[in-house]
Order: structure tokens, then sequence, then C-alpha cells
């Protein structure tokens, strides 16, 4: 008896139809629990959805292309000029192409992109048959950008079958060979792991794992995420780049739209993916230029929100550009914008304090105290300053005497601590 | 009082009649001096050195030859008893090539996530001792993520064990390039555990991590450890589908020890009941901690052990109530630093008794105690063996007893001595092959690797298994290569170690607000205890299921107060598809092949507390579980059993009184536990089998009589007792249990013939509550006419 046979005797999949009487329900149902026990998930669909039904159509036709041939085999590739002129979301294209190297070093924490031009970075985004992760998982399409003049250039690699993976992924390891640095969209956890996996599969060095990397995703947390309410790229196109995509195909649809094409060859299964992956690839152009650009200081400029500077100031600070923050920084204090300004003060008030620039601490703190006495903050560094640097002890207690007397939203330890100091600056005040 | 010896103090029970009453086997095992070699010539210096700084300035005679064969090139299974020194068999041989060739990668497997612990400490010592760069890490479910990456590419020995190997070594392969394209050594310890089930899996996995190896272009030796069965070589090769090389005889030395198999006094002998084993247990470790002879005690189930320490605990506190550390426990569930002051207590002495489950069965080092004692059988002579070896290790005489309880198996033992005490009768088996097993491990297997034609993976036919994948829409082939086309991860949809990864949660619903989960009961045996209307019991309180939802797997319960338990009745259905081989023996057909079994709990009685009186019945709605499986199975023709002077009924009982010792029985040769097996009595048609009636026993065709008696109709039909696999596919349990057809009737007969209960009880035919009255009798009858009694 042939394998099959004897497995599908074992799952009870061929059973001879007999009259179908309940027991045969039940057993037939239990049948089907065991199958999504052993396979935890329902099979996939076998034909594609109703849209694609009648007559197949030729990728050609639905994704403009060519075949490529290379010494690994064919593929297909998809290539598009963005020109200067046209807009993706509320960008000129042309705007791109400036884009500032020095800050797109301090988004990516590596400072060897201040010695790149724009020109030698490569975006990169792949659509997959799953985010499983491991190796089983392959990037079916690998969409690559760069700028070219003032102009943005995509190329789309498809693999339209798993033996065109291969040269796909020589030709992508040539276009890597000619770029210094790379960008992606959570690329660090996910693109380029499962690109290099797949060049190890494919026997192939792998061009990407060596070169310095922004992914964008990290930088977009720290500068955007205050008013996200989550950090996916299309989130942030919608809420930042002003960009408002139409029939976008759902990532989660990808996978099996690219197992329907390996069946059906139908171009419009894969029309739509095309599309997604290529608007993803500018606007990761457009979103670099966005965070660069919150990162180099404008005093003129009004159409940046202060959360967004307070959050760049901190990323800057993090990253030792103390002098840029503190620009950013005294902007917000002067703006006068309730909270961002105080918070501000109390930023850069610590990083004066730091570097022992005692004036301009204590002129914050001051002014911090003038608008409001009790603002336990300003009151503890004040009478840190008085007691250990001033030498004004009485000063101090006042200030501590004061706000134990009239703030009222005091937590417990805070109200302790306060206590303690009080308790000290009177025994040193009464020496 | 002045303390005694260990000799006094034996020499006292042997005099002491009422103790030797029970002992059915006293034995002395003499010492060896053993064998002795030197170090070969390549071993560096520098390990030379180490190893005589912890006093091994010579090599035991098997360590020696195994080295040698491993540095040769060959794959090894080292089958040597406790204590002998097996760890540094492949420690030496691996560390001396990293030590040559700093690239050389070693993977080490164990069965267990403490094991693997212990072992990683054992080579850190070495390694610290050589002061050389090389590292070593456990990597499992507990490596932290932030240290993975690290080990991957620096780790030269990765300690791991089968599940991490399948679920995340190797579906991440590339992951672990520098590992895969340096890998020289694997090590499997403990081979003996990979059996059944899960050694049908690990024969899988060790095919797909073979033919990632050969990705990478690396053929790495095989290096196995095992506790003595009957089969180790066949097994090893069986796993490893390569030629292995035995190497068993063991020359280190061994102490003196006196062996004790000691059978508990019956106390009831109408229900065949016998004194508990913790009774006798308790006492024997008392006397021996007493009198300052360290000692460990096994027991079955981890509240055995709490039961134990808190009587021993309590009894010694008296003394020495400061020190708690005198007496203590030590099981799965303790955390590590426990369990790591628990050992190093027992190596100084600090600890004196020691209470555990079989966590301490295996190699985690505890020194040399002095006494073993067994409460309870451990469910195989080769886990006896490793369990008594605790005791004893080098020097100086040592003392094992192994106290049996009611089951089959226990009494079996040690009514048997000679059985246990000579060659080892326990085969390990397994079935990779079975389509199940192997399809979901082809389903990893193309998830890491696409599959060409013509490549192999085991010895079924697996292109039509690829093909039947594809139709599926799991792979895709192009150009002859299968890909791996889905978006699941494989390696997470089985588990390795459980036959049904399903579990039904019970629900306590007393409290409307407050719905609490209290238990969880397997898929399977949520059929018979949780079905609608059961009593559930837990921690003596009751339960009422007043629904079991098994579309969602939950039973709901609500406390009652009830004076009944209830008792599912099933019936289980077995028809022959295919008979693979038949012998005649005697009067009697033998037979193994496939089977189709149709399992149907179809109602519960309700059965009053202590009268066991029968107050009612219900009707229990599942649906029937069916599976196709391998069994063995012999026929007893009805002409012969016409010759016997009993009713049908009590026929009927005695069959299923020797089909109860014969499953059990089997279960020992198989080294398999009792739930992997599984028996029925019907013809072999299907047509007629025998199920639970109302009252009695029924010979019935099927499920549709439901309680209007079913015709007792023994002259229709030849009656054949099947013993099968409880695992779809079957694991290859039952040609093994074909050839020893002879062997098991012959030990049912002693068992049974032996069995000093009147009427029948669990240990011999099973309780007279289930098999009738007469059913020893007739069991026993039915013995002699196939003349086996």
């Amino acid at each position: 008896m042939s394998v099959k046979k004897r497995l599908e005797r074992l799952t009870g999949e061929t059973r001879p139809v007999k009259k179908p009487s309940n027991r045969e329900k039940e057993i037939s149902e239990l049948r089907r629990r065991i199958d999504i026990i052993m396979t935890r998930r329902p099979e996939p669909r076998l034909s594609p959805p109703a849209q694609f039904r009648g007559e197949q159509v030729e990728l050609q036709a639905v994704v403009r292309g060519e075949e490529v041939e290379n010494a690994c085999g064919r593929f297909y590739l998809a290539r598009d000029v963005v020109n200067a002129s046209s807009y993706h979301g509320s960008r000129r294209i042309d705007e791109l192409s400036s884009l500032d190297m020095e800050k797109t070093a301090i988004l990516a924490n590596e400072p060897e992109l201040t010695g790149c031009r724009p020109t030698e970075g490569l975006f990169l985004d792949t659509e997959t048959t799953g985010l499983a992760g491991g190796t089983g998982t392959m990037a079916f399409l690998v969409g690559i950008g760069w700028f070219e003049g003032e102009a943005f250039i995509t190329e789309q690699l498809f693999a339209r079958d798993f033996s065109e993976e291969r040269a796909a992924l020589a030709y992508l390891s040539d276009r890597a060979k000619e770029k210094r640095f790379l960008i992606t969209f959570n690329g660090k956890s996910f693109d380029v792991g499962l690109l290099s996996a797949r060049f190890i599969m494919n026997r192939l060095p792998d061009p990407l794992s060596g070169l310095p990397h922004l992914d964008l995703l990290h930088p977009s947390r720290r500068l955007l995420g205050h008013r996200l309410e989550n950090s996916r790229l299309g989130t942030i196109e919608r809420e930042v780049l002003g960009l408002r995509r139409d029939g976008d195909i759902p990532g989660s649809e990808i996978p099996q739209r690219y197992f329907d094409w390996l069946r059906q060859r139908d171009g419009r299964l894969v029309g739509d993916i095309f599309e997604h992956n290529r608007l993803d690839v500018v606007s990761m152009a457009t979103l670099t230029v966005h965070l660069a650009g919150l990162l180099r200081h404008d005093a003129e400029r009004d159409d940046v929100c202060h959360e967004d500077i307070l959050a760049s100031a901190r990323l800057l600070l993090d990253r030792g550009y103390g002098e840029e923050a503190h620009l950013f920084l005294a902007s917000l204090l002067s703006s006068k914008s309730g909270g961002v300004a105080s918070e501000a003060g109390r930023i850069l008030s610590l990083f004066h304090k730091r570097s022992s620039n005692w004036e301009e601490a204590v002129g914050i703190w001051e002014n911090m105290l003038a608008e409001n006495d009790c603002d336990i903050f300003a009151v503890e560094e004040m009478a840190k300053f008085c007691e250990h640097r001033a030498g004004d002890c009485n000063r101090a207690l006042k200030l501590v005497e004061n706000i134990l007397e009239n703030a009222n939203y005091l937590t417990f330890t805070e109200r302790e601590d306060l206590v303690y100091r009080l308790n000290r600056l009177k025994r040193r005040t009464e020496k | 009082m002045a303390r005694l010896t260990m000799q006094e103090l034996l020499s006292r029970m042997k005099k002491n009649r009422r103790f030797m009453e029970n002992v059915t086997a006293l034995r002395q095992l003499p010492s060896d001096q053993g064998t002795f070699a030197p170090f070969p010539d390549w071993v560096r210096p520098e390990i030379v050195s180490i190893l005589g700084k912890r006093g091994i300035d010579r090599l035991y005679s098997h360590q020696s030859y195994a080295m040698e064969s491993i540095r040769e090139g060959h794959d090894v299974v080292l089958v040597t008893p406790t204590a002998s020194g097996k760890t540094l068999c492949y420690n030496l041989p691996v560390l001396q090539r990293i030590l040559e060739e700093p690239e050389t990668r070693a993977l080490y497997m164990f069965p267990t996530k403490a094991l693997a612990q212990d072992q990683m400490h054992e080579v850190h010592g070495l390694i610290g001792d050589l002061k050389a760069n090389i590292k070593t890490y456990t990597y499992d479910g507990d490596t932290p993520a932030d240290a993975r990456q690290a080990i991957r590419k620096q780790g030269h020995v990765v300690v791991t064990n089968p599940d991490m190997l399948h679920t995340g070594i190797l579906p991440h392969h590339t992951k672990w390039q520098k590992l895969f394209t340096n890998l020289r050594y694997v090590v499997i310890d403990e081979l003996h555990v990979y059996r059944g089930v899960f050694g049908s899996h690990l024969t899988n996995v060790i095919r797909r991590l073979v033919r990632i190896c050969r990705f990478y272009g690396c053929d790495p030796v095989f290096i196995c450890c095992s506790a003595t069965v009957a089969n180790p070589k066949e097994h090893a090769e069986r796993l490893l589908e390569r030629p292995v090389e035995l190497i068993d005889k063991s020359g280190a030395p061994t102490a003196s020890k006196t062996f004790i198999l000691y059978n508990p006094p019956i106390v009831n002998r109408e229900l065949g009941i016998r004194q508990s084993a913790l009774t006798p247990s308790r006492n024997l470790a008392a006397d021996l901690i007493a009198n300052d002879i360290q000692t460990i005690v096994f027991t079955t189930s981890r509240l055995n052990v709490e039961v134990l320490t808190k009587y021993l605990k309590d009894k010694f506190s008296r003394k020495k109530p400061k020190d708690d550390q005198f007496v203590t426990g030590y099981r799965g569930g303790y955390l590590p630093n426990l369990r790591r002051q628990v050992e190093k207590g027992l190596r100084n002495r600090e600890v004196m008794g020691v209470v555990s489950t079989n966590a301490l069965e295996l190699g985690v080092d505890i020194g040399d105690l002095e006494a073993c004692i067994m409460t309870g059988y451990p469910g195989s002579i080769a886990s006896t063996w490793q369990q008594a070896g605790r005791a004893g290790r080098r020097q100086g005489h040592s003392l094992a007893i192994l106290i049996s309880r009611s089951s089959p198996m226990d009494q079996f033992i040690v009514e048997n001595p000679d059985y246990f005490f000579s060659s080892s009768p326990e085969h390990c088996r397994v079935n990779p092959d079975n389509l199940l097993i192997l399809l979901h491990h082809l389903k990893s297997a193309a998830f890491e690797l696409p599959f060409e034609r013509g490549e192999k993976f085991g010895d079924e036919n697996i292109e039509e298994l690829l093909d039947y994948l594809e139709e599926k829409g799991i792979l895709h082939r192009v150009d002859d290569r299968w890909h791996w086309a889905a978006e699941s991860y494989p390696a997470d949809e089985v588990s390795l170690r459980s036959i049904n990864p399903e579990n039904v949660v019970v629900v306590d619903t007393t409290d409307t607000g407050n719905h609490q989960v209290i238990a969880e009961v397997d898929w399977d045996s949520a059929f018979t205890s949780v079905h609608d209307d059961a009593i559930y019991m837990m921690e003596s309180q009751q339960y009422h299921v007043d629904h079991l939802d098994l579309e969602r797997k939950k039973a709901y319960v609500r406390k009652v107060d009830v004076d009944y338990y209830t008792d599912a009745m099933t019936y289980t259905n077995v028809r022959v598809i295919d008979s693979f081989e038949t012998k005649h023996q005697g009067n009697l057909i033998a037979e193994h092949g496939e089977v189709q079994v149709v399992r149907k709990v179809v109602g519960y009685k309700k059965i009053k507390f202590y009268t066991s009186e029968n107050l009612g019945y219900g009707e229990v709605n599942l649906p029937e579980k069916d599976m196709h499986t391998t069994s063995y199975w012999f026929t007893i023709p009805k002409d012969l059993l016409s010759k016997l002077s009993y009713t049908q009924a009590e026929i009927i009982d005695g069959l299923a009184g020797l089909a109860y010792s014969l499953h059990h029985l089997a279960a020992i040769t198989l080294m398999a536990d009792i739930r992997d097996i599984d028996r029925s009595i019907g013809d072999k048609s299907g047509e007629w089998f025998v199920r639970h009636g109302r009252d009695k026993r029924i010979i019935t065709t099927g499920s549709d009589s439901e309680y209007n008696g079913g015709e007792i109709r023994r002259d229709a039909f030849d009656p054949t007792i099947f013993i099968f696999d409880a695992y779809p596919g079957g694991i290859g349990f039952s040609d093994l249990l074909y050839k020893e057809h002879e062997g098991l009737l012959r030990s049912a007969a002693k068992l049974i013939g032996s069995c000093p209960c009147s009427h029948g009880c669990p240990s011999c035919v099973g309780p007279i509550l289930e098999v009738g009255v007469m059913a020893k009798e007739v069991a026993l009858a039915i013995l002699r006419l196939v003349g086996k009694a």
C-alpha cells in the first residue's frame, strides 16, 4: 500500500462515504479537531480569493518590469523613478536629497555615517512568506531605493518562485556593494537577519550585515512615540508624513497571496504587494529626512510641535550632543509652553549643573520658583545648591519650610526626604 | 547508644525473622578490583596533569578503549554502570580536540535541563583547571535572550536538550553557522531514555541534525551513553541509523553490595492489599540514618517525597533541632539554589539522609552514599540499577533495598528475583517511521532546508509524503526541490515528549462570581474522568461535572457532597486490518499486525463509598475515538475453552484477568509506561468484543445495543486478547511482544500462580470488583489449558 494511503488511513482522510449517521458526523468532527491539533493552524486555502477569479493576467501587465538574468539565474525586476517634482505625502521628493548626514549619523548612532553622502545609502524593505522567522521564511520581494540626483530610485527584486531567490540575492549583493550604509524600518530585528539567513542558505556571502545601519524604528519611537498609538510605519505615514494609502493590502495577507501566486501565476495576486512595498521604501526615505530635520535646530520653525523638540533634545543629550540639545531646550524654555517648557527647564538645568555651569542652572531654578515656589524639583535643587555650594543654609531652610507648609500634593517619600533635609538644615543653622 | 556499622546492621537484619519473612531475595554482589590502562599517548600533558590533581592518574580500561575509538572517529555507545567515569570518556577527547584545533565545536544533549546544568558545571571545572580559553554554555529554554547570540558564535561545547535542538536550534541553523561548520562531536547521554514516542521523535531530530551538518559540510562523531538494557547496540543503531560500536566491559572497580528485594506483608488477603511501601521505607531509613549511615530514599511521587521527608525530619529534629539539613527532600520543583545546597551537603556529609524522586537517579554528582532505599519499583530494571548505584560508588560495603508496592509490575519483580538479577530483559523500542511522527519531522526538515528529489529521510519513500504535503499546500515544488511554503513554524506544532499536548481544564463554578481553574486533565482521560455528570475528586473534595465542553476544552464542575463516586463504562473494539506474522504455539495462534481501535465511553456507574453498592447508571454521549495502530494478539480456540467447566461469564472474567496481567508484564518488557499500551478482548473480525455491561462483562456487537443486555454468545467467536500500541500508527512495540509471546504467558502464569491473594487482586488479575471473584481461578485454568501453568 502506498505511504500516502497509509497516512490517510491514520488520519482518516479518505473514508468511504457511507450513510452520514450522527456517529459519522461526530467522528469527522473529531478528525477536524485532531487535524487542528496536529497543524495548529487552519489549512491554507487552495483557491485564491474571489476578486482574482476569471481570466489569468500576466505579471508584466500588472507590474511593469523585466526579467533579469545573471550568473545565478533569473528573477523579475521592477524599477521606478520618483521624480524630483513629485510629492510623497506632504513632502516634495527633491527636498529629500538634501538629507543631513550628520543628523542621520546621530539617528543611527553610527558616527561613520558622517563621512557618507546621502546617495550612498541603500533603503531596504522585504516582503516575506511569514513572520515566524527561522530558515523556512523567505523574502520573496526585496524593495530597495536610493537617491540619484534629485530623484529617488526604487527597484523591486521579485523571486517568481523559490528557484529565483538566488539570482535575486546575487543582484541585491551587487547593489549593496555600490552603497556604504543601510536604512530600514525594523530591519535590525527582522529584514537584515532574515536576508543573512537566505544568503547562507544560498551559499552566497552576506553583503548586508557588515554595513552601518540606520534602523528607523528606534529613532521613530524616541522622537515620535509620544504622539503615536503605535510605531508602525503606516501609522507614522498617516500621523506624521501626511500620506494616506488607498486600498493598501494588509501585511497579514501578503504571505498567502504569494502562496496563491506560486500556484496560479496570476499577476493580479501580487500587484498590490509591489505597490505596498514600493510605498514603504519611499516612505522610509521621507521619514529619514523628517527625523533628521527634527534634529536640526531652527528657531524660526513653527511647523514642529514642542513635544517633538523636547524628544529630539533628549535624544541629542543621550548621544552626547549637549550643545545642540541646549539650543533646543533654551528655545523651549523661552516658549513658555506649559509642561514642555518646565520639563525643558528641568533637563536644561541638570545639564548645566552637570557641567558646573551654576549661574545658568540657578537662573532656571529661580525662574521656576518665581513661577511656583512649591515646585518640588526647583525647591530641592535650589536647596541643595544653597546648602552645599552657596553656603546659604538659611535660604535653603526657608525654601524647604515653605514647601512643607504650603504644598498639599507631596508624596510620602517626598515629604520624608524634605523633613530629613529640614532637620539637617535646622541643625546646621542653629550651630 | 553505640552506633552500628553497616556490617553489624546487616547481620542484625538477617537475624530478624519478621523482617526476613518479607525478603524475597538477598544477594551479595561481589566487589571488583577493576582493570586499568594508562592515558593514550596523544593526550596532552596539561590534561593528564589536571586529572592527576583530581586523583585520576590512570584510566579504567573501558575509558581508554572508548577514547581511542572516539579519537579514530568511530560512533560509540557506552554501557557501563553508574559512577564508572562515562563522562570523562567523551570530555577528554572533546577537550583534547579543542586544544588542538580551537575552532572545534561539540554538542552535548541531555534529556533534562538539570542534567545539562550538572554536565556544564563538570566541563567548566575541567576547563577552569586547564586555564584554557574554552567556552561551555547550556542552551535551553532558560537561556536569557541576550546571551544567546554569544553562545551561538563562541560556545565550543553547547549543552542542550533534544526539545531545544528541535524547536530552537535546527530551525535557526543559519544563526549557528559557526557551530555547524565546525561540529566534530555529538554526545547523547542517557540514550535509554529515548524510547517509545520520545525515541521515535529523537531519531527524526537526529536525521534533521545530520541533514543540516551535511549542508555545512561536517560529519560529527556520535558518542552515546546508556544504562544497561537488553539491546543497547541495536537501540543506538536504530536511533542514529548508522553502525555503532558497543563498549560495555567496565573496567571500573566496584564495591561489594547487599541487594535486598522486600515485599511488604499482606494486610488484607481478601482484597490482596499489602502494607504500604512507605512504612518499611521510613523505618529502615530512620534506622540507617540513626547509625550514621548516609542514605538516599527514592520514591515514585513528589507527594511521597514530602511525606517521608516530614516523617524523618520530625524524627531527627528532636535530637538536632537546629540542623535542618540533616535530613532533606529533593525533587523537581525545588529551586536550583536549594538543589545545589543539598547536593553539596550530600558530598560533605552534612546531609545524612535525602528523600528524592528520580530527579537524583541520573548523573547529578552527589558523592558516594552508603545505602539506598527504593520505595516502589522505579518502573524499569535499568532505573532500579541506576538508583541502587547511588549507594557505594567506589569502596566499602553498601546496601540497596527495593520495597515493592501492590502493582503487578512491582510484584512480578520482587517475586521473580532471577528475572531481575540476570541479564536485562528490557528492550528499548522506537519506530521513527511512524507516519504521523515522520510527517511532523518531514515538515520541520523542509522548513530547515528544501528537499531534493532522491533525498533520503529514513526508510519510507518520502517522495510520496512530500507530494502529499504539496497537495496540502504546505510545500511547493519547483525543479525537483520541495520548499517550505507556509507561514507557520512547524517545530512548534509537536512536542517530542507527549502524545497529545491537549488538556482539558477543570473549572470550579461553585462560586458563581469567581470561577476557578482547579486542575488539568489530559485529553484522553478527560473522556472517562470528567464526562457530564461524573463525580470528579480532588484532594478528597467531590465535584459534580455539570458540563464537559470539548470544543473549549473545559469541564465545568461544582462542589458537592455525595456518598458515591462514578466509574466510566467504556468499550474498546479492535478490528484486525492486516496481519504481518502468524505462529501457532501449542494450541494458540499468535499474531501481530495493524489494527483499528475504536473506543467510546458509553455510560457510567454510580458506586457507593465503602459498600461499593451499585446505585445506578447514566448515559454519556461523547464521540468515539478511532485510531489505527499496531497490535500483538493471540487467539484461544473456542473448542478448547469449552473444555472448561465454568460459565461463559466466568470464562470472560478469566480472560479479562489474564489480559490485565499480560498488559502489565508487556510494559516491563517494553520499558513502557502502562498507558503506552492498552488491551482489549474480542475476536479478530472486530464483530464481537467484550465490554462492561451493567452487571458483568458481556459480548456484544457494538454500542447500539446499549443496556438491553447484549447476548452472551461465546460459541460465536474465538476469544482473542489484544495488547496494542496506544499511539496512532504504533511505536514498534507489537513485533517485540509477538516474539516474546511464550515468555509473556509463562510470566503471567508465575505472576498469577504465586500471588498469595485468595481470589485475585490488583497485583495479579486486577481488583475483584472489576474482574469478578472467579477471574484468578479461571485465568489459571486457561493458562493450564494452553500448557503454560
